[in-house]
């Protein structure tokens, strides 16, 4: 490409990353660069992947970020989205940082309190909305926060009745955009131009699993800085196709959409629905991905329910492969040789089930794998590798634009989260707490000076997580420090892998394990609803509901045989003693789980203090008289027994 | 959306990609291994007898391909189709022997070509003819006007009529020799393979091309409910004629090209149970698809030469087979029908699929 005077941006060698480089300036880089010539993202609409090319993209963020000029938008104001992913949510994130404003992204399922919070917090002035859900979340809190001018909504289904003067539509600001543009032609341009890097780009809420959002503010070159970096370690190509279902608020699909998408110039895909993420992930067959633990939990628990439903010969031939892949995992994992006769073995495996089933899962052209956000068990870890897909872990956080530690290629243990990528320094403080020190490391906490002090000091970032770097380098990490468990004989014990252990089951959706200075471990669990229904269905077991179902002794002993095996390899006082099962699944909207489903240990231990007595009593019941509220904001009372069992050798 | 199984890592950008016939790699190498086994294989390797089992089947798929549009697609439940087929024969013998052809199309060999064409025509429009009915009538009753089309074409005017032009009698003998396409002069089984082939190809290609463009989803959905269909706006008169002239025309193609295998042609070779053959053919292959047409057509032909092969060797203890063959073979027609209609009531194509569902999804079963 020739060096482009009118932005006054080097040309495109490799991906330097200057001070001066910002998000924008990229993004016009690469737009001049593909042009027509390249498919920037997709949309599957009508039951085609619709494509939208660079030219249109470019197109489309000039004419927003010019209208949101039009309407007022200032240098520093904050912007927020709020929406399923789909290409409109990523032009107004674009065209935010174009105009110099910053950016915000709300998740999707957000409660109003949350929403209100968060806009109130960040000071938005405009919103964008997707659609009548979010114009209604919108107008609710539009009272309370003054400082929220305009409301922009883009899918025109059942807004015709909406007339209020703080409403407008994505084509009436692009139109503002447009008119503006034929009055100052080079404005876009210009501004541009005047972007430099250490300048705030997003403002990021983190989730918290203890305390109210703060909002990180990461800069531009934060972001970039970090695709960079991971980049580096696994090169992605610009043909790859990625799929981008996970919501915008989390750093993660920012990493993988903006800060690596853009400088590698991938094409985005997004899913028709949210239902419908994993069938479009099998269509597409993406390149690469990055997804929390749960997403993979959910893949091989839907193996692991379809192959009980199999045929016979389908079963036995599964079963085979399976034998062989973890034989091969393991001898990978111990760095050993693959003897020849084991490779015929691999190849009979991947001819047989192996290439099938990863076309099912969408794992068939899938080049690196990652998963990070919350621990993942060793036993789905060793899964997807004995399938032969190159999974692997990460660790990061909000605060340094996403990771900063990834396993290598070939250097994959499952216990452990890998070494820092290139530009990133990792150590442990004598208190076994991780930092870290990055270019990608955060600007500070949005009007919270005293969070900043306690997160960031010296340009070390202070994570909170209590870790080890073992011998070959890698970083282990631990759990977070206030949840790590003083077990009766004074070992620390990680709550989190007897709980990855636990969930290997398809049986078991979530699992909660109790235990810190007691004298025995006991766990509450949540009962997978459609896989024990299921089982329950072909067993001739009745039942109504959740409730009845996870109350019934046959789950109770069902339950048991998977916590007996999960406690099989474990030291004596590390082992489950005493468990009931829970009446409910455990839910973000009750604020037991953080919004990337992270367990908020003590909040849920405050609210079922009396299940935890229990426990830790010689009863075998315990009466609850409880209040739940539902997704749509309906509560409804509950009164019930649950059972405690004892697990005995 | 498309109903091919698509691997994972295939996906359409557009609505063309989506309708596409060929849609993986995988699906092309199995049509070029079809058609080496079509074009290749077979007349290489299969004798005279077989060939001319083949030339029957492919018959039988023309034959078959106008009912399973009818009454597959369409909804329109027929038992006169052999009456299209006859007209589409005789038209062709007709235009053969009698018309007074120029001699340069004589010389070029194309008297035989353009005879199928019109041939096709007249038949379509003569099928549309006895389709009328179908604006009025549904069912049973559409059952007996087709019917019908059978004795009034085959029993009346072909009988009576037709076959006393020229003073012949019952049948219409070809000289050898009037049968030509272009230099070619058909008069081995192989070249009536070699026909058969061309004439299948394009006629499953041609309807399959309208099954997936409007006149077809209208079909389809004058087949669901009629009702419906009109109230979504099909003209329901318009496309079920369309689908009747179509029928009719495949047929006809059918009927002209079976004067290429028969040395003489006469009323016998269309009676109405061959109607009802066809019928039972696509009941076996599969009613609402063109696999099942083939499927349909290979099995019957198949089953029927190799009850013959084993009715041979008894012939000589017990000589009343050979005899009653015909009763056999009427019989094992009827017990296939039953068989089919208890065990494997959507036909062989739904048995096909299923076998392919079985590959695609594996290592599962859902």
């Amino acid at each position: 490409m020739q060096p482009d005077d009118s932005t006054g941006i080097p040309s495109d060698s490799g991906n330097d990353i200057t001070p001066e480089l910002t998000i924008p300036k990229l993004f016009v880089r690469k737009a001049r660069k593909y042009g027509k010539k390249r498919v920037a993202m997709r949309e599957k609409e009508f039951g085609i992947w619709r494509p939208i090319t660079w030219q249109q993209y470019y197109d489309n963020v000039k004419s927003l970020a010019l209208g949101l000029i039009a309407l007022g938008l200032e240098e520093g104001d904050k912007v927020s989205m709020i929406g399923d992913n789909r290409p409109q949510g990523l032009w107004g994130e674009m065209a935010t940082l174009c105009a110099r404003g910053i950016g915000v992204w709300l998740f999707q399922d957000c409660l109003i309190d949350e929403v209100k919070y968060i806009i109130d917090h960040s000071d938005t002035k405009f919103i964008f909305g997707e659609g009548q859900e979010e114009v209604d979340k919108a107008l609710s809190i539009y009272d309370e926060c003054p400082k929220l001018k305009k409301i922009i909504w883009d899918d025109p289904k059942g807004m015709r009745h909406y007339h209020q003067d703080c409403l407008i539509s994505l084509k009436e600001v692009q139109e503002l955009g447009r008119a503006l543009e034929k009055e100052k032609p080079h404005l876009f341009d210009e501004m541009i131009e005047k972007g430099r890097g250490d300048e705030v780009a997003l403002l990021f809420y983190t989730s918290g699993t203890t305390a109210l959002p703060k909002g990180a503010l990461l800069s531009h070159h934060n972001m970039l800085t970090m695709g960079k970096h991971l980049m580096d370690v696994d090169p992605c190509k610009e043909t790859d196709d990625y799929v981008s279902y996970l919501p915008f608020a989390w750093i993660g699909e920012q990493m993988m959409s903006i800060s690596c998408g853009l400088q590698i110039g991938y094409t985005l895909n997004f899913p028709e629905e949210p239902e419908t993420a994993q069938e479009n992930i099998r269509e597409i067959g993406p390149h690469v991905m990055f997804a929390p633990p749960r997403m993979y939990e959910q893949m091989t628990r839907t193996v692991q329910v379809k192959y009980l439903d199999a045929t016979w010969t389908k079963r036995k031939f599964y079963e085979l492969s399976t034998k062989i892949g973890y034989h091969i995992a393991d001898l990978k994992f111990s760095k050993k040789p693959i003897p020849w006769y084991w490779k015929v073995l691999q190849g009979f495996a991947y001819l047989t089930v192996q290439k099938k089933l990863k076309d099912h899962l969408g794992l068939s052209r899938v080049r690196n794998a990652y998963t990070g956000g919350a621990a993942m068990g060793p036993d789905h870890f060793r899964f997807f590798h004995a399938l032969g897909v190159n999974l692997k872990q990460i660790y990061g956080q909000t605060e340094v634009a996403g990771i900063s530690v990834v396993h290598r290629n070939d250097d994959i243990k499952f216990d452990t989260v890998g070494r820092p990528i290139p530009g990133t320094e990792i150590k442990i403080t004598e208190e076994g707490e991780i930092i870290t020190r990055s270019p990608s490391v955060f600007l500070g906490y949005y009007k919270n000076p005293e969070a900043t002090k306690d997160t960031l000091r010296d340009g070390w970032l202070y994570s909170g997580d209590k870790g080890f770097i073992d011998d070959d380098g890698h970083l282990v990490v631990f759990d977070r420090t206030k949840d790590v468990f003083i077990l009766k004989d004074g070992r620390p014990f990680a709550p989190q892998y007897l709980e990855t252990r636990l969930k290997f089951s398809p049986y078991i959706k979530d699992s909660w394990v109790i235990g810190d200075k007691r004298d025995y471990i006991s766990a509450v669990m949540c009962i997978d609803y459609s896989v024990v229904g299921k089982w329950a269905d072909e067993k001739k077991l009745n039942y109504t509901s959740y409730q009845e179902l996870s109350q019934m002794p046959e789950v109770y002993d069902l339950v048991e045989h998977q916590i007996r095996q999960a406690n099989k390899d474990l030291p004596d006082v590390a082992k489950v003693r005493r468990f009931t099962n829970l009446y409910k699944e455990l839910d973000p909207d009750d604020d037991e789980l953080t919004r990337t489903r992270k367990l908020r240990r003590a909040f849920v231990e405050k609210r079922y203090q009396e299940i935890v007595n229990a426990l830790y009593s010689d009863r075998d019941a315990v009466h609850i008289d409880t209040v739940i509220k539902y997704e749509d904001g309906r509560q409804s009372h509950i009164k019930t027994d649950l059972k405690i069992v004892t697990i005995k050798d | 959306m498309s109903t091919t199984w698509l691997p994972c890592g295939e996906y359409h950008q557009s609505y063309k990609e989506d309708h596409a016939w060929f849609q993986t790699t995988f699906i092309k190498g199995k049509m070029i291994l079809l058609g080496l086994i079509l074009f290749i294989f077979i007349p290489r390797f299969a004798d005279s007898y077989w060939l001319s089992v083949c030339n029957q089947i492919g018959y039988t798929v023309l034959g078959a391909l106008g009912v399973q549009l009818l009454i597959g697609f369409c909804g329109q439940i027929t038992l006169g189709h052999a009456a299209f087929v006859a007209v589409g024969a005789y038209t062709s013998t007709l235009l053969i022997l009698e018309f007074p052809w120029p001699r340069f199309i004589l010389d070029i060999g194309l008297a035989y070509p353009i005879s199928i064409l019109i041939a096709a025509v007249v038949a379509g429009l003569w099928s549309v003819i006895f389709g009328l009915p179908s604006a009025r009538v549904k069912g049973f009753y559409l059952i007996l006007t087709t019917m019908a089309a059978q004795f009034i074409t085959v029993d009346f005017i072909i009988t009576q009529y037709i076959s006393q032009i020229g003073g012949r009698g019952q049948a219409f003998s070809l000289p050898p020799g009037t049968i030509k396409i272009g230099p070619w002069i058909i008069d081995s089984d192989l070249k009536v393979y070699y026909m058969m082939l061309v004439l299948t190809i394009l006629c499953i290609t041609a309807l399959a091309n309208l099954l997936r463009s409007r006149a077809g989803r209208a079909w389809v959905a004058i087949r669901d409910n009629d009702i419906s269909a009109e109230v979504m706006g099909i003209n329901i008169i318009k496309y079920k004629l369309l689908a009747f002239f179509v029928a009719g025309f495949i047929g006809g193609i059918a009927g002209a090209f079976w004067i290429s295998n028969l040395a003489a042609i006469s009323p016998e070779h269309f009676q109405w149970f061959w109607s009802l053959w066809l019928v039972g053919v696509i009941l076996i292959g599969g009613v609402g698809s063109i696999h099942g047409a083939i499927f349909g057509s290979v099995f019957m032909v198949v089953v029927l030469e190799l009850l013959q092969l084993a009715v041979i060797p008894l012939a000589d203890e017990y000589p009343k087979l050979l005899m009653d063959f015909l009763f056999i073979k009427e019989a094992t027609f009827g017990l296939a029908i039953c068989a089919f209609m208890i065990f494997e009531p959507n036909g062989l194509a739904y048995r096909w699929w299923q076998v392919k569902n079985y590959f695609n999804l594996w290592p599962f079963s859902y």
